[in-house]
């Protein structure tokens, strides 16, 4: 009871726009700990031993492995898996994407199985898959269901950053048979990633606005990979203290962080030189856009050591051979 | 209040709330400041601040403001019905489907754009005119307004089907922008949008004799040798063109033709000629008023327009639909 006015009064010290809400959230979490840890623990009886420390999916549904049996007709449902089958050597299994996989060049000629947010379930049906990859947000809970009724086996994924992406390719090698190849995927990612660190550890860090999206002004904020591949190319992103993954925020807000750089796809950077608003920010006025390629940099996927290479190499040209 | 004293209150509290929005925002400035970067002096960022994003955008405000204020007072009046205005008509709806599909067939500019809403908009009260007739609706104009809120409906179902396969960002743009927002005003932006306010505000201060007639009725109206079809007609098409206009620079901004002209009607003011100025004063006051709250309420996300004018316009709406049942 302490603890929780003592919330209260900070929340109101530090002028949340609706003290209640930081409080409740935490209090909910509170109370619900408990049966939560229960059902987990009852979940545990019945599944099998674990052995490594991935065996559920981001909806807690168990991934059968796929050693012995391993799917033959996958439909991914999201750009990140359908990369990452494709570099651990599962592509020719693929037989279902959304419209927006345009990569490799061999995924786009497998047939469009529709969006992958509440996905068409007779469309993925249709392709007759063994296996269906999904991205596990809240509006996909009655797809994996319905999915799960109809005898395909679905994992849930919720891959926003880059510890989800390392996850979520062990899970997936796993469940294809291809526990080796995608390990030494992930390795080579993580290794792209630490020389990058490295090469731009000692300089100084450009602040970054990250221009995502124009009406509204949409930017990435702590939970977006994005923001950690801006770290590790040695950028501060100035939307770090917002959780969210994709915010939208004000232009007037990006005046008053006055940030060194703004990055932009090709669209979004013209769009930016040539509007008479966005000479308001300190950074579009002095030429200070970049323009970054969307379709490598978009996924938080196996091309993220590439992209890591590609945004260094615009914030800090030199430093990365 | 006297009729004096609302025309002097109206435009002080007009003005005062454009002090307010182009000193208040994220970015805290003093008045002093302020001043020196209308002169387009001190601090490089203060003046873009000011001359770039508070300035346009308290215009456009006002503009959109008073656009729906004058087009709701014209709509009332000459429907005589209480209840009118652009957006519950479904004007505002049909304005949106002609502006997305100019859109979608590439027509984006700020001067094209409006005559594509007009379109919608015409077509969208034509309609709503033509189902409350064959429903008998002449006499309660509750029933005027139902039509008005399917063809909305519609109207939005419309618009989803046009998007349902466009990526999600761009859903989200569509949502942003049917919810209404102020939000990257710019000068040609707000030089059109006055074009369209002052050509179509102007023709309708023109017909406020025709419309002063039309409120009394149609009866009336032939017995004083106006011809009521004709003239209503006017007045329809040219309101649905002063809110086109307005959904094309910001979006669908709801209930402002709604409020305004009962306030301006609460100060004495019956005959439309000064009905549609005051209404045009008022709403352009209220709608600067509610976009100040729209940008500096949440920061740093900004909110939907139409989503502060809805909270204050449905009580609103509320309170005047009790006075007819």
């Amino acid at each position: 009871m302490a603890s929780s006015a003592f919330v209260w009064w900070r929340a109101l010290a530090h002028g949340h726009l609706l003290p209640g809400t930081v409080p409740i959230l935490r209090r909910v979490h509170a109370v619900h700990a408990v049966p939560v840890l229960a059902l987990l623990i009852a979940g545990c009886r019945d599944a099998p031993p674990r052995r490594g420390a991935v065996r559920v999916d981001d909806f807690g549904e168990p991934v059968r492995r796929g050693s012995a049996v391993s799917p033959s007709r996958i439909v991914s449902l999201m750009p990140a898996t359908t990369e990452l089958l494709f570099a651990i050597g599962a592509g020719p299994r693929v037989v279902g994407r959304t419209p927006w996989d345009l990569w490799s060049d061999s995924a786009r000629r497998i047939a469009d199985a529709g969006v992958g947010l509440r996905p068409n379930i007779e469309a993925v049906l249709a392709r007759k898959p063994d296996l269906v990859l999904l991205y596990a947000a809240g509006e996909n809970h009655a797809a994996a269901q319905a999915l799960h009724a109809a005898g395909v086996p679905v994992i849930a994924l919720r891959i926003d950053r880059l510890e989800d992406f390392r996850r979520a390719a062990r899970l997936i090698g796993m469940a294809t048979g291809d526990s080796a190849r995608a390990a030494t995927v992930v390795d080579s990612v993580d290794r792209t990633l630490a020389r990058v660190r490295s090469a731009t550890a000692g300089l100084p860090r450009p602040t970054v606005f990250w221009h995502v999206w124009d009406a509204p002004i949409i930017t990435i904020g702590r939970g977006s990979f994005l923001d950690q591949l801006l770290t590790i190319a040695g950028g501060r992103n100035v939307y770090e203290d917002l959780s969210q993954p994709s915010p939208q925020v004000s232009i007037e807000d990006i005046v008053r962080r006055d940030p060194d750089v703004i990055l932009a796809g090709p669209d979004g950077a013209a769009r930016i030189r040539a509007s008479t608003t966005w000479r308001a920010v300190r950074a579009a006025r002095t030429g200070h856009v970049l323009v970054v390629d969307t379709s490598l940099i978009g996924h938080p996927s196996v091309r993220m050591g590439e992209a890591a290479v590609v945004l260094a190499r615009l914030l800090h040209p030199g430093a990365m051979p | 209040m006297t009729r004096s004293g609302f025309w002097i209150v109206a435009a002080v509290i007009l003005v005062a709330l454009m002090v307010l929005g182009v000193s208040w925002g994220t970015v805290p400035l003093s008045l002093h400041a302020v001043v020196a970067a209308l002169a387009g002096h001190g601090d490089r960022n203060a003046v873009e601040i000011v001359r770039a994003l508070r300035l346009p955008r308290v215009a456009l405000a006002a503009l959109v403001g008073a656009g729906l204020g004058v087009s709701g007072a014209a709509l009332q009046g000459s429907l005589r019905n209480a209840l009118a205005e652009p957006y519950l008509l479904g004007v505002s709806g049909g304005a949106a489907v002609g502006a997305v599909i100019g859109v979608a067939l590439g027509f984006s500019s700020a001067v094209a754009l409006p005559l594509f809403a007009f379109a919608g908009a015409a077509a969208a009260i034509a309609t709503a005119i033509l189902i409350a007739r064959a429903a008998g609706g002449r006499a309660d104009p509750r029933v005027l307004l139902m039509a008005g809120v399917i063809i909305g409906a519609f109207a939005n179902a419309a618009i989803m089907v046009v998007l349902s396969g466009a990526p999600a960002n761009t859903m989200r743009s569509a949502l942003w922008w049917m919810m209404g927002s102020a939000a990257g005003a710019d000068w040609p932006q707000v030089a059109w949008l006055a074009g369209y306010t002052v050509l179509a505000g102007g023709a309708l201060l023109w017909f406020a004799r025709d419309i002063d007639i039309l409120a009394l009725g149609d009866e009336s109206a032939t017995a004083l040798g106006v011809n009521a079809e004709r003239a209503g007609r006017r007045v329809f098409l040219v309101s649905s063109l002063l809110a086109a206009a307005t959904v094309a620079a910001a979006g669908l901004v709801g209930f402002v033709g709604l409020v305004v002209p009962h306030l301006v009607r609460a100060a004495g003011i019956r005959r439309h000629r000064p009905l549609l100025l005051g209404a045009a004063l008022t709403g352009a006051a209220l709608v600067v008023l509610a976009d100040l709250v729209a940008r500096t309420a949440h920061p740093p996300a900004e909110l939907p327009l139409g989503a502060v004018t809805a909270l204050v316009g449905v009580p609103f709406f509320l309170v005047q639909l009790r006075r007819f049942s």
